[in-house]
């Protein structure tokens, strides 16, 4: 198979996106007062109405209203006054009543969207952007100094309530391939759901990994899930096809499951996109069918095809009334809505004066952009302003976000790294007293031994030298040391610099100011 | 002290008795019990009864009448009562008459049942049905058809036929019965008794299977129009577990004795003039009409254009709900399972074709063949639309008149296996259907006897939404004039179908 930068040569993809979301931050269930809980013991969180007994009728939970609305308003949706629930029919285990009530042809939220940020090697597999000056738009895309910004249509967000959880006992890793019978756990039966659905807006695996993470941004920043991909509270199915570069035409297009991390969502897109071109080139053909992507065997296989479409005889759910919202409730929703991840970039930008980019990436974390706040918060209470924002911003985009990548769980707010501890570093390189490169020792201290910066300095005597006497001594020993490389450098090779760079701070146990060195070392070279 | 039919007696009149320390509760439990075990034989309205039951609520209301406390009972205190076997009731199996369900046992009880266990009542036992409701004979239940008391190679009328026949036989004073096309209506006027289908949402439906969940409505049947308003109060009101219900302030026993003078009843020519209609049916409404106007009624003609629509719209809308209702009876977690498949769709086709009588079946294939795509929009939404207009033309009705007078059934009741085609089967039902489409509230009150066939007639009555007490003054004014319901005669003084 081919690479997805040269598929994208030739190919455009078509991609959109189902994104269901379980509102784990409310009380109850949907329809009945049922506890949410993940991870309990399997059906104990049930009663008549989500075990959908003879009988049960469903009472909906207007919490879960509040949330769906909350959802559609941070992205861009219009909010339908009026809507009603609908009844989706088929006949599965994990369904007690075998119908789904999900809603109909109105949904809460409509007509939605969200601009997403691209850059890196990644925004290149958006083509046509070489033609564009930054600030030009083509279609949904608006070029810009370190990518483009794509523009990704909402279809729609609506309502419905999850199914229960089957495990297949007896076939291989709980597999219904081989099982010998079936388990059913109900305690997930009847959880709100809000699925969204994006326009088939979406050209490259990178972009619909940036809209999954902005969407879960926004949810977390919203408080309506955990929006956790590993228990499932957050899954993402991808629909996609090919066409051919210039063509308008849509082509058929496959159903990818199982994409339950941001990484799976790239690499399983990727890799269909690649063998859908495969197939195609060879003059095969695409079957509309849902495919599992297999994260260890790295490939899509096929789980179910499609002939015809599903027929899920949708009609209104008698049981519920027609849902009226009405102008009081959703604009008392909209006070609710708390600074998005967008809004606190942009005043990071204004009131700060970080870069785009710097900005967009603190946000990309609820966490890296709390943390961030409280530090701010208190280098304006000890009359810095914002005098700091530029390195500490570097410290958490590189230093922190590195850290919390490689240790999973790690929850930055009960971290030693206290907003206090990070100032604190910050000054002691902004006042040359260490090295940025001492910096990242004393930042991994921190974490280690839950000491303070300035502890660490003073015990591991890691203050910096700045002192221009001592330094120049270190210059003249070096280059008397190196008369051969001194002789080449003024010769024309000046790369050797870094050369005398590194001998300095070595003779100096790295605790030389390099600032200090350079300029001491280029003036005695160049003299 | 002799034992007395108490089951004959009227709840009014069991109350009356004890409270004077005429006989116990327990006594009252005792005696039902023993009249059931062999009345019941030839009419077959029981499909279990619940001695235990009985019998502990009876010991909760001697217990309140030595405490003094037997007025805060609520309005059945000590009344025997029994439940359509589609009502959920801890203790019992409900079967709605359906071998998928022959041994399920609810873990809750129906709120409408809970009702009338907290007003104080009795509870004798189920009671047969059509399947899952389906049906207008008890014919179609899997446990073999109830009788009808006045005449036992007649049909009882249907859905709720045991919930009538065992009122019509004297076995208990009042039951609960469902209707969604005129399930409550048709039995108590094929078997002589009184049949409230409350208007939408005045009843909870929790816990009462679900049959056509827009059109269901759970309703009393009794001899007297007072002890059906003991149940209404009992049973009527805002459940929190059924957000299609309401709250209700109303007091139904409190205009009983108003009489028919000042009310405006409405005549539907339309009806009156329907072909079908038997004529010792037609001329008995037209007496009623007639004595009602003498009592001071004003009789004025109203007009149901879109009426006649009802039948096909609900032939539409019915199964549509019944087949997505129905559709958890699937063999996996409980019911008839016909098991040792290798897949699980074959267990499920194997298990629905058995478990399932042949009107159900038909009632669940067409819902699905109606809602599938490309059908859907040729029937379902022209059924809904029709349905508003039909909802407009009663309250347009409703403008003019406080009460609309109508036949229930065209005739009455008819022989078992009489009526062998579904779609005449289904006519049975034409004056009672659009009312259900509607949403208003409608009655069955007995008329006396039918001059060709000598069995019971009964009037509709049917009122504005949410105004059944109307409808209920005007059944009282009807009973004044034609007499309380009797129990047939071929049970009263304690025979048993002789």
């Amino acid at each position: 198979m081919r690479k997805l930068e040269e598929v994208l040569n030739d190919w455009e993809a078509v991609i959109g996106l189902e994104v269901h979301a379980e509102l784990t931050t409310l009380r109850t269930k949907m329809f009945c007062g049922c506890k949410l809980e993940f991870g309990a013991e399997p059906n104990t969180h049930t009663c008549p109405v989500c075990l959908g007994l003879p009988g049960a009728l469903p009472v909906p939970n207007r919490a879960a209203i509040e949330g769906i609305v909350l959802a559609g308003l941070a992205t861009n949706c219009d909010i339908e006054k009026h809507s009603m629930f609908y009844r989706k029919n088929y006949m599965y285990p994990d369904m007690a009543k075998n119908f789904q009530t999900t809603q109909g042809p109105v949904a809460f939220c409509m007509r939605g969207w969200l601009d997403l940020d691209v850059d890196g090697p990644a925004a290149r597999e958006r083509h046509g952007l070489d033609a564009l000056e930054p600030g030009q738009a083509e279609g949904n895309v608006t070029r810009t100094e370190e990518g483009y910004t794509a523009h990704v249509g909402i279809t729609r967000i609506h309502m419905e309530e999850d199914a229960g959880k089957m495990v297949h006992v007896g076939g291989g890793e709980g597999r219904i391939a081989g099982a010998t019978h079936s388990l059913v756990d109900y305690n997930r039966a009847g959880t709100p759901l809000i699925e969204l659905v994006t326009e088939p807006d979406l050209r490259t695996p990178e972009e619909a990994r940036l809209f999954m993470q902005k969407l879960r941004q926004i949810y977390l920043a919203l408080g309506i899930s955990n929006c956790s991909m590993e228990e499932g509270s957050l899954r993402c199915d991808g629909n996609v096809s090919l066409r051919r570069r210039g063509s308008s035409a849509l082509g058929v297009k496959t159903e990818l499951k199982n994409m339950n991390s941001f990484k799976n969502l790239h690499d399983g897109l990727a890799y269909e996109i690649c063998r859908q071109a495969e197939v195609l080139e060879e003059g095969g053909q695409i079957y509309q069918e849902t495919r599992h992507w297999d994260p260890t065997a790295k490939r899509t296989i096929v789980m179910r095809v499609k002939e015809t479409a599903d027929d899920y005889r949708l009609f209104p759910e008698p049981d519920l009334a027609p849902y009226d919202l009405s102008d009081e409730f959703v604009e008392a929703v909209r006070a609710k809505l708390p600074e998005l991840p967008d809004q606190k970039a942009a005043r990071y930008a204004t009131e700060h004066g970080l870069s785009a980019y710097d900005a967009r990436h603190l946000v990309d974390h609820r966490a890296t952009a709390d943390f961030f706040d409280a530090c701010m918060a208190l280098a304006a209470a000890e009359g810095d302003g914002s005098r700091f924002a530029k390195p500490l911003a570097n410290l958490i985009i590189n230093d922190v976000t590195a850290y919390m990548n490689a240790h999973e769980g790690f929850d930055l707010a009960e971290s030693p790294l206290t907003p206090e501890r990070a100032m604190e570093l910050v000054r002691l390189v902004a006042s040359d007293a260490v090295s940025s490169k001492q910096a990242k020792e004393v930042f991994a201290a921190v974490l280690a031994e839950d000491k303070s910066p300035e502890a660490i300095v003073a015990e591991r005597g890691m203050e910096q030298v700045s002192d221009t006497g001592a330094i120049e001594a270190v210059v003249d020993e070096v280059m008397a040391a190196n008369p051969d490389k001194v002789e080449q450098y003024r010769g024309g090779k000046t790369g050797l610099l870094g050369f005398f760079v590194g001998q300095c701070m070595k003779a100096m146990r790295g605790q030389g100011n390099p600032k200090v060195i350079n300029e001491l070392l280029a003036a005695k070279l160049d003299a | 002290m002799a034992q007395q039919p108490f089951g004959a007696m009227s709840a009014a009149q069991i109350q009356a008795g004890l409270k004077a320390k005429e006989f116990s509760a327990a006594e009252v439990a005792r005696g039902a019990l023993d009249r059931i075990a062999v009345a019941d034989e030839p009419v077959h309205s029981f499909l279990e009864v619940t001695e235990e039951l009985a019998l502990e609520a009876a010991a909760r209301v001697d217990d309140a009448l030595v405490a003094g406390t037997f007025d805060e009972l609520g309005p059945l205190a000590g009344v025997p009562v029994g439940f359509k076997d589609n009502m959920n009731l801890v203790g019992t199996r409900t079967t709605c008459s359906s071998r998928m369900l022959a041994d399920y046992a609810s873990p809750y009880t129906a709120t409408c049942v809970q009702r009338c266990l907290d007003a104080g009542a009795l509870p004798m036992g189920k009671l047969n049905m059509d399947e899952f409701a389906f049906g207008s004979s008890t014919e179609t239940s899997a446990f073999g058809p109830t009788r009808n008391p006045w005449d036992l190679g007649r049909v009882p009328g249907g859905s709720s036929g045991g919930s009538a026949a065992a009122v019509a036989a004297g076995l208990v004073p009042v039951t609960l019965g469902s209707d969604t096309g005129g399930s409550i209506r048709q039995p108590a006027s094929f078997c002589g008794v009184v049949g409230i289908k409350p208007t939408y949402g005045l009843v909870s439906r929790y816990g009462v299977v679900a049959f056509g969940s827009s059109l269901d409505q759970v309703g009393p049947f009794s001899r007297t129009v007072a002890d059906a308003a003991l149940a209404m109060n009992a049973i009527a009101g805002r459940d929190p577990l059924d957000c299609t219900s309401q709250p209700n302030d109303v007091d139904f026993a409190a205009a009983l004795d108003e009489g028919a003078q000042g009310m405006r009843v409405g005549i539907v020519p339309e009806f009156l003039e329907a072909p079908g209609l038997t004529p010792e049916v037609r001329e008995r409404i037209e007496e009623v009409a007639a004595k009602l106007e003498a009592e001071g009624a004003t009789l004025v003609d109203v007009h149901l254009p879109n009426a006649k629509a009802a039948m096909s719209a609900y032939y539409v809308l019915g199964p549509c709900e019944a087949f997505s209702n129905l559709a958890r009876f699937d063999s996996v977690r409980y019911g008839y399972c016909d098991s040792g498949h290798k897949d699980l769709n074959a267990q499920y086709e194997a298990s629905r074709a058995t478990g399932f009588g042949e009107e159900a079946r038909r009632r669940i294939m067409l819902g699905s063949y109606l809602l599938s795509a490309g059908v859907y929009e040729r029937y379902y939404y022209p059924a809904q639309q029709v349905r508003t207009l039909i909802t407009q033309d009663y309250a347009r009705a409703f403008e003019q008149v406080d009460c609309i007078l109508a036949p229930v059934s065209p005739r009455t009741a008819f022989e078992f296996g009489e009526i062998g085609d579904p779609t005449e089967m289904y006519l049975s039902d034409m004056f009672t259907i659009s009312i259900n489409i509607a949403g208003n509230g409608g009655m069955s009150v007995p008329v006396g006897i039918g001059r060709d066939t000598g069995l019971p007639i009964g009037a509709q009555l049917v009122a504005p939404a949410f105004q059944d007490r109307a409808m209920m003054r005007l059944a009282a004014a009807i009973e004044r004039l034609y007499g309380e319901a009797p129990v047939a005669p071929g049970f009263a003084d304690g025979k048993a179908g002789e």
